[in-house]
């Protein structure tokens, strides 16, 4: 029976380092703003199957709930606040996404594509 | 302005009455629970909400999600201890049913409401906005009201056919539902890996209609659910089920064989 607590130790830290991977893991970041209650830039482009961070800037003096039901996502921005999530991997295809309590003007979208891979040049 | 706020009525309040609707049927009738109830979550709710940019700081900018995760985990888990309280003759105490449910509706109002408040809090001061809120209020408070009346009745019903445990199984499908609402939370801020989509019926059936917007409460349907949140359901659903099956069968021979 004692023998085996010898081993949690090693055990809580692989656990700890397995759970920080995706912590560690680079991931590119995506800028919005919110003015006027509308996203600029509306529509965004990310690479598939890829996560990445996408930073919510509302320079509006009201909150607003940046929410998706593609994405499921779901976050309040503070009004004049930065927010963060991260969304993906995801497959290639549109996301859309709006403000929850201006839906009619804050609207925008995720569009997802597959990266080209660069091919050397024969000649 | 009037859509929105019906819009967001049928999102964050239709939640707290249904849950409200249904442990109003599952518990003894008692009006000064639902009184006393009402306001702890109010008070709750405030303390929340005032302290919202500080809980946000927490662990770099993660303390909303995170305290909106664990809230609806410990609702998860309260509606457990209701169970508990149907199993075993020693957690059948009124006042302890009582307190649990209190405590379940307290976090939701807490957890939903603050919603409410930050829309409110952000636009009243808008005078030109000030009608169109208020009528808004009346239509999202009306429909969702009707909405849970009619659940009430429901659940009223099934308690008189089928017993308690018939109005539980309501709660505990509601609390599971939203227990997986909220997995998202901890993928959005990069706490656990679990985007992979295991299906798409947004053509069938989206979330953004409201009939989407209605089973998403009832039971947590999602038009695109996550493979770990199509887990998590089958297993907050049906373990517990399992385990109090097992418990019941197990009392009821312990007591058959004691007679």
């Amino acid at each position: 029976m004692h023998k085996w607590f010898g081993y949690m130790p090693l055990s809580i830290s692989t656990l700890c380092v397995l759970c920080c991977f995706p912590l560690l893991a680079a991931v590119s970041e995506y800028h919005i703003q919110l003015k006027d209650h509308l996203f600029f830039p509306s529509r965004i482009t990310i690479p598939a199957n890829q996560k990445v961070k996408l930073i919510i800037e509302n320079q509006d003096n009201t909150p607003e709930e940046f929410d998706s039901f593609s994405l499921n996502r779901e976050k309040v921005i503070f009004a004049n606040q930065k927010a963060t999530l991260f969304i993906g991997p995801l497959q290639p295809g549109e996301y859309s996404f709006f403000g929850e309590y201006n839906p009619n003007t804050a609207r925008g979208a995720v569009i997802v594509e597959r990266q080209k891979l660069e091919v050397p040049d024969a000649h | 302005m009037l859509i929105n706020t019906v819009i967001l009525f049928f999102r964050d309040a239709l939640p707290i009455l249904v849950l409200l609707a249904y442990l109003y049927a599952h518990l003894p009738t008692s009006q000064s629970w639902l009184l006393i109830c009402l306001v702890a979550s109010a008070i709750l709710s405030l303390i929340y909400i005032n302290q919202i940019h500080t809980i946000g700081q927490w662990f770099a900018g993660i303390g909303i999600e995170l305290s909106l995760w664990f809230s609806q985990l410990l609702v998860y888990l309260l509606a457990l201890v209701l169970a508990c309280g149907l199993t075993f003759p020693k957690w059948s105490n009124r006042c302890f049913t009582y307190w649990i449910a209190g405590l379940m509706v307290s976090l939701t109002i807490a957890s939903k409401g603050s919603n409410f408040i930050l829309y409110f809090n952000g636009y009243l001061n808008q005078s030109n906005v000030l009608q169109s809120m208020l009528l808004g209020t009346f239509l999202g408070l009306g429909i969702c009201l009707s909405l849970a009346i009619l659940l009430y009745l429901a659940a009223r019903w099934l308690k008189q056919r089928f017993g308690l445990w018939a109005t539980w199984l309501l709660v505990h499908i509601y609390v599971t539902g939203q227990l997986v609402n909220a997995l998202p939370l901890l993928v959005q801020i990069d706490l656990i890996n679990a985007s992979e989509t295991a299906w798409s019926s947004q053509s069938f059936l989206s979330n953004e209609f409201e009939f989407g917007h209605l089973f998403n409460v009832l039971f947590g349907y999602q038009a695109t659910p996550s493979i770990a949140q199509v887990i998590v359901y089958v297993c907050a659903l049906t373990l517990p089920l399992a385990a109090f099956y097992w418990l019941k069968l197990d009392s009821t021979t312990h007591s058959g064989n004691i007679q």
